[in-house]
């Protein structure tokens, strides 16, 4: 059903060669869709990421994005860096680093924000558009099958929130709003979902959310842990 | 069809105007009183037809597309007589037991609770801040937002 023509961990190919099916792949008249993992490095003309060399020059990552984005058929941003910038656009942000969108606006992206994102994520809105040729988007571009509700609203403890019992320390298993969690701002299916082959999540490890699949992350979802919190109700 | 009316009436309306226009420019310029008042029937007419055109325009145009004056919202809180100056809003930052206050257009709100407020802190902004800036700029027409929040008191300059 697909054919993975390039992902730098995964093919056979290496350097030169692993490059080349990018370029044949641009030259040709081939429908594909474009995955981008980690965000675009704009200082330098991009020098500060460079996925390959080609014909003896760097390839950086700035290049590739707008040379494979205007020809591809859909473009899916993978993880945080893609979506948003995320821990490479964190400040200072010495390498002027932008999501996708930036480097392609006027290209439709579909965002999957997540430090990382569930392989159910990406693997997801793969087959839906393998199938049926699109996915329904939020207002942000994320595909409302995964990040339709926020995490507050499906966790298992917040029944505990409702009655304002609040865990004072790692470990504890009650609400872990006071310690800083960013669940109630973070859209994602984690609490049913789950990670790890759907074993465990940061809630059911009793660790807040730290907000990884939040734009602005991880910056605006800092600190990750408080404390020295606020009064108890 | 309905845009032809439409415009039709629309370049009538334009049409008449000019010609109120001209009489009143003419009205400036005859002297006896005979002239001016065939000149000031004519623009009764006119206005009376401006009036007739504004009628059937309105008829034309679905009800939704009029241009509609906004109800102007008012927010209906009572404001508890307590005040804050900026000093004394800074000390309630949420931090070492301390309720988590921050101030929006002048009125001061309790996110102690606030769900998206974990830790006095939302989308790196601390409490115990004036916000109305960081507000405006991602909550544009966030009242609803605000009348979900309990009011402390109101900010003094």
């Amino acid at each position: 059903m697909t054919e993975l023509v390039y992902s730098n961990s995964l093919m056979a190919a290496e350097g030169e060669r692993a490059i080349q099916k990018l370029m044949d792949l641009v030259n040709s008249d081939e429908e594909f869709i474009l995955a981008v993992e980690g965000a675009i490095a704009t200082k330098n003309d991009g020098l500060f990421n460079i996925i390959g060399r080609w014909q003896g020059e760097p390839l950086t990552a700035l290049k590739a994005a707008k040379m494979l984005g205007e020809k591809a058929m859909h473009i899916i941003a993978v993880g945080a860096c893609a979506t948003h910038g995320g821990f490479s656009a964190a400040k200072p942000n010495p390498s002027g680093s932008v999501g996708l969108q930036t480097i392609l606006p006027d290209k439709k992206v579909i965002k999957l924000p997540g430090c990382p994102t569930h392989p159910d994520w990406f693997l997801g809105t793969l087959a839906s558009l393998l199938m049926y040729g699109e996915i329904e988007l939020d207002r942000r571009d994320r595909p409302l099958l995964f990040y339709s509700t926020t995490i507050h609203d499906r966790c298992p403890r917040r029944t505990y929130f409702n009655q304002g019992i609040f865990a004072k320390k790692l470990g504890e298993k009650t609400c872990l709003f006071k310690l800083g969690c960013r669940g109630p701002v973070t859209r994602t299916d984690c609490p049913t979902r789950q990670w790890d082959g759907y074993v465990n999540w940061p809630i059911g490890a009793d660790t807040p959310c730290i907000g990884c699949a939040q734009f602005g992350f991880p910056d605006q979802m800092s600190p990750f842990i408080s404390f020295d919190t606020t009064e108890e109700s | 069809m309905q845009n032809n009316r439409i415009q039709m009436i629309q370049f009538e309306i334009n049409y008449t105007t000019n010609e109120v226009n001209n009489y009143m420019r003419m009205l400036y310029q005859v002297g006896d009183i005979y002239n001016k008042n065939i000149l000031l029937n004519h623009l009764w007419e006119k206005v009376n037809y401006l009036g007739y055109l504004n009628q059937l325009m309105t008829t034309y145009i679905p009800q939704s597309q009029l241009p509609q004056k906004p109800s102007p919202t008012v927010p209906n809180i009572t404001v508890p007589n307590k005040t804050f100056t900026k000093e004394e809003l800074a000390k309630v930052t949420g931090k070492n037991g301390n309720p988590a206050y921050i101030a929006v257009n002048g009125v001061v709100y309790d996110v102690t609770n606030n769900a998206a407020w974990a830790a006095a802190t939302h989308f790196g902004l601390s409490a115990g801040n004036d916000l109305t800036q960081e507000f405006k700029s991602c909550h544009p027409s966030g009242q609803r937002i605000l009348d979900q929040l309990s009011v402390v008191g109101r900010l003094v300059l």
